[in-house]
């Protein structure tokens, strides 16, 4: 292969690969708190973004119960330059976090007091995903919206570089995308390694019953685990759709499936892990050559397979012994 | 009546077959294995039927069978199932708890697209045009294929669990480690669990291709997976009739809700989530009351389910 | 015992009695109001919600005004079947439009040309669909005709193009047939096709894809897919340097692109099988009452389903004046309309549109428009002469 095919494989790779990475970070969270996987975590994905369209752009489309309504008619105050659209994504994400800490409330707090089994969880989650997927399509149809074009500021689509005569490219908003996640995860990481609220998490997820009986309130650092992953789920879903747009309330869900693929070959639980998950997928699906393209979607799964007979700890997991 | 039968014949059908497709996953489950496989079983069984149905190449084998034709789809579809539960089961069933889950989910998915991309399955359109099996007009005929299969179904269940292949499963289910030491070789009984929920996923699929007129990769899907483990869960995942009974209602509701209209989906979300919360033991759970004292609370959200990997042991 | 018995029997006979057909007349729509499709869906409810109105408007069938009943036939086949089930069933309508996907028309059509319902689908294009059976047709054209009429265009707008660069969504088979034609009127026109690139309709990310064709040197490129991934390729294509042409196949030809690769999506050249700028009245009418509601040119699918009900329509008109719709009998009404459908010529939306004997369209008019984006949101598909 040649340098810039190759070079142009790897940057493809970290572009979707850093799409299905910041999916995840939110995803293997709860995961590695509370070991339930959070099927509601595409809704929220789709909901932050959703969420962020209403306070950049606010006008809907003719369908749903918000038919015809246009809440900016003078453009949104929260429009026009990257600082405010940043701090729309921001506000967007907080309200996705407040949503998800709603979900934990109504739908898997009860469960956990009445010692259902944690599978019921799974089944709930599924639930409270169909529920609010409907409930966007609902009140705003099913139409394709999409962020203003310069949510960025007024950089250049994409930048390209010569090698040879071939020439190597990448969009900005993916180089964006990759950044924010190495962010997220540094941020995630500190709080979780450095922080007093870290250490309870970390307690929490090593063993609730020790850590309520040290005097860490654990209904209370669930909440905060789950407001954290709606927080990153919805700040995720705004940034896939300037990418992207945001392609119908289902346009997050459809990452469920495959994020699944990606936290378990980074290692159930642990969160670099999501990170390298999802960029060592995108790779290996930037990689596929052309004329299997169509299998594509299987790689994923291909790997995830072979990593569970192989080293089902994920790739960054750390053994489990078994306890007799 | 024949009015009654005509309008909801066919949600009727769909009904026992979502109570076979609970029972797919009931059988590993008794030994202790969570497989969200059936659905790619399924798939595979309705493709197995609907290109011997409707392929050139078998068509000379149809004219000599006529409607021997199709029994034959079912027998054909439970033995490749049955095969294929056998390769991938005896590396897969290696993997406890949520991992083997995992591992069956991506088994489905690696199905689904491998069956989008052949020809031979008609690719993205998938088959259509299959013959209606033993020339059913109407879709509940069909109750003479899929009722006796459950009732066949459930006897073979009760029996099951009544043998020694059954205590053997429970003691397995119970406490893996315990069972082996006592002499009951595990992974034997773990492959058997999951190959006969293949075998059974298999023929619900070869039966429901003529069903269904057509057959794709979606029927095939990790959203499947999920409703079937719903079906399971909130039917109630210890008596045989948990998986029929959810099943069952859990198909009808948004069908009996279509009278909601937009709001339609919403309500059957909310359904499911009520039902988790407040049907912890599934529906057969709550109705047979505390027959046994319940078990001792576990402190809150003990991932129970994330076990150790691999066999060792 | 006795009077169940009794009971059983009266429901019986009421139910072995012909039924007359009902008044308002109903007919039945059974497409994607949930689920994942229900982007295309949910146009196609307003087109014929919108042919509805029109045609009560201007006094229904011969007096007796027409009523649409909607069952969601969500995205799976299931759900198809039950809609359709439904709607034969309990609701006794006459005739059936619908459903959004080819794969539920294999599922649920069967089932109404069993119980001799006709039915309409209004954009199923898979191959196959009219020869399921006698009562079954169509109005969305499965053949890319204008295929050649878009890639002359594009050469008219730039002779000096040499080399083609051509991209499908292997998944869609409307996309696979379209390709097809679009090669070959390519080759058919000298140019020299440089690279075929596949992708899925579910794909975000086409910079594979993108590079291919920069590297290929191609200064054409078409596209046949649908308004997500299609738009999404349009705008990477050009975000990411490429200068020349783009043609669009049919599954382009929605606003529904416009939000995906906005500003980009300027100069795009689309193959319609429906165009707002159609100058027949039926479409002017059409178009002017969409656009005093809804602010914009009427889509496609909401045409194709408008042209749909108005096919039932008019030819439940010529039974009428046969017989009085209400005087029928259910059975003999629906089969008589199924006859009429495929013996009669329409002027819709679509423009002149008859069927062949197997419930095929025929479609006299295709379109070529190019897009002309007017801000990053707002665009029109401007029609090329």
């Amino acid at each position: 292969m040649e340098l810039s095919q190759f070079l142009q494989n790897v940057l493809n790779g970290l572009a979707i690969g850093s799409v299905y990475a910041i999916f995840a970070l939110g995803y293997t969270l709860v995961f590695s708190i509370l070991g339930i996987i959070n099927f509601a975590h595409g809704a929220v994905f789709t909901l932050g973004a959703y969420f962020t369209y209403t306070l950049v752009v606010g006008q809907f489309e003719n369908n749903g119960l918000l038919k015809g309504i246009n809440l900016f008619p003078n453009g949104s105050p929260l429009s026009g330059n990257p600082a405010v659209f940043a701090l729309a994504t921001l506000i967007g994400a907080v309200v996705a976090g407040l949503v998800a800490v709603l979900i934990e409330r109504l739908a898997f707090r009860p469960m956990r007091a009445r010692g259902a089994e944690p599978l019921l969880a799974l089944v709930s989650s599924l639930g409270v995903a169909l529920v609010i997927v409907n409930l966007i399509q609902l009140l705003v149809g099913a139409e394709i919206y999409n962020f203003p074009s310069d949510a960025y500021g007024q950089v250049q689509p994409a930048l390209s570089f010569h090698i040879g005569d071939r020439v190597v490219i990448v969009r900005t908003v993916q180089l964006i995308i990759f950044a924010v996640s190495l962010v997220m995860l540094a941020v995630l990481g500190y709080v979780i390694g450095r922080t007093k609220v870290g250490k309870a998490l970390r307690a929490v997820a090593e063993n609730p019953g020790t850590a309520s009986l040290l005097g860490i309130s654990v209904d209370r650092f669930i909440l905060i685990t789950f407001f954290l992953s709606g927080f990153l789920g919805g700040l995720a879903g705004t940034l896939v759709g300037t990418a992207f747009g945001v392609a119908g309330p289902y346009f997050g869900v459809t990452y469920g499936l495959k994020g699944l693929a990606v936290i378990v070959l980074g290692g159930l639980g642990s969160i670099p892990g999501a990170v390298v998950g999802g960029l060592v997928i995108g790779l290996a699906e930037a990689f596929v050559p052309a004329q299997y393209s169509a299998y594509k979607d299987a790689v994923a799964f291909a790997l995830l397979f072979v990593i569970l007979l192989v080293r089902p700890q994920g790739l960054l997991g750390r053994a489990q012994i078994q306890k007799v | 009546m024949s009015g009654f039968l005509e309008q909801y014949g066919f949600l009727i059908v769909t009904m026992v077959q979502a109570g076979l497709l609970g029972l797919s996953l009931y059988f590993p489950l008794q030994a202790g294995q969570l497989s969200l496989a059936s659905p790619g079983f399924y798939a595979l069984g309705g493709y197995v039927a609907a290109i011997m149905l409707t392929n050139p190449a078998f068509s000379g084998l149809r004219d000599t069978l006529g409607n021997g034709m199709f029994p034959l789809t079912w027998l054909v579809a439970a033995l490749l199932c049955g095969l294929l539960g056998l390769f991938v089961g005896v590396p897969a069933l290696r993997l406890r708890g949520i991992y083997l889950a995992l591992a069956t989910i991506a088994f489905v998915e690696i199905l689904r697209v491998v069956s989008l991309n052949l020809a031979v399955t008609g690719g993205a359109i998938g088959i259509f045009g299959i013959p209606q099996a033993f020339g059913f007009q109407d879709r509940w005929q069909y109750l003479w294929l899929f009722g006796p299969l459950l009732l066949l179904t459930l006897l073979f269940a009760r029996q099951l669990e009544r043998s020694r292949v059954g205590r053997a499963f429970r003691a397995i289910r119970e406490d893996e480690l315990a069972a082996d030491a006592m002499g009951v070789p595990p992974t034997r009984y773990k492959v058997l669990a999951f190959v006969i929920g293949a075998v059974l996923a298999g023929i619900v699929g070869a039966m429901s291709a003529p069903f269904l007129n057509t057959w794709n990769a979606k029927q095939g899907t990790f959203d499947a997976s999920i409703a079937i483990l719903a079906f399971v869960l909130i039917g109630g995942s210890r008596n045989i009739w948990g998986p029929v009974v959810g099943g069952a209602l859990l198909t009808a509701i948004p069908e009996v809700l279509r009278f909601l209209a937009d709001w339609r989906l919403i309500i059957n979300g909310l359904v499911l989530v009520v039902a988790s919360l407040y049907l912890p033991q599934g529906i057969v759970g709550a109705l047979q009351g505390v027959r046994r004292p319940p078990p001792p609370r576990r402190p809150p959200s003990v991932p129970a389910v994330v076990e150790a990997p691999g066999g060792g042991a | 015992m006795r009077r169940l018995a009794l009971t059983v029997m009266l429901g019986l006979l009421a139910g072995s009695q012909a039924e007359k057909v009902q008044v308002p007349v109903p007919i039945g729509i059974a497409l994607a109001q949930t689920g994942n499709v229900a982007l295309l869906g949910q146009e196609q409810v307003i087109g014929a919600r919108l042919a509805e109105k029109h045609i009560n408007a201007h006094g229904g069938i011969g007096g007796t005004p027409i009523k649409l009943v909607f069952q969601d036939a969500a995205g799976d086949e299931n759900s198809a079947i039950n809609a359709f089930q439904n709607l034969i069933t309990k609701a006794d309508v006459v005739a059936i439009v619908g459903p959004t996907l080819s794969q539920q028309a294999f599922a649920a059509d069967p089932i109404a040309d069993r119980a001799k319902v006709p039915v309409i689908g209004p954009s199923n294009t898979a191959k196959g669909i009219p020869q399921i059976g006698d009562y079954i047709a169509r109005v969305s054209a499965p053949v890319a005709v204008v295929a050649p009429n878009a890639i002359k265009q594009a050469l008219k707008l730039d002779p000096k193009i040499k080399k083609a660069a051509v991209l499908y969504a292997q998944n869609d088979a409307f996309s696979v047939s379209e390709t097809g034609t679009f090669q070959e009127a390519a080759k058919a026109q000298g140019l020299n096709i440089a690279t075929v690139q596949k992708f899925q309709t579910t794909d975000t990310d086409f910079t594979t894809q993108v590079t291919a064709v920069l590297n290929s040197g191609a200064d054409l490129v078409i596209i046949s897919g649908l308004a997500a991934d299609g738009g999404n390729l349009v705008k990477q294509l050009r975000q990411l340097g490429y200068k020349g042409l783009i043609v669009g196949g049919n599954g382009l030809n929605t606003s529904n692109i416009f939000p995906v690769c906005q500003q980009y999506c300027d100069g795009v050249i689309i193959a319609q099988a429906y165009s707002p700028a159609q100058p027949g009245a039926a479409n002017q009418l059409f178009v002017k009452e969409y656009r005093s509601q809804y602010k914009k040119d009427p889509p496609q699918f909401a045409a194709q389903a408008y042209a749909g009900v108005q096919v039932i329509a008019d030819a439940l008109k010529v039974l009428d004046r046969q017989k009085k719709l209400s005087q029928w009998d259910l059975n003999d009404l629906r089969a008589a309309l199924n006859k009429q459908i495929l013996a009669g010529k329409y002027n819709t939306p679509l423009g002149e549109v008859r069927f062949d004997k197997e419930g095929e369209v025929l479609q006299k008019d295709f379109y070529v428009a190019q897009i002309k984006m007017k801000d990053a949101k707002n665009g029109t598909f401007v029609y090329l002469k």
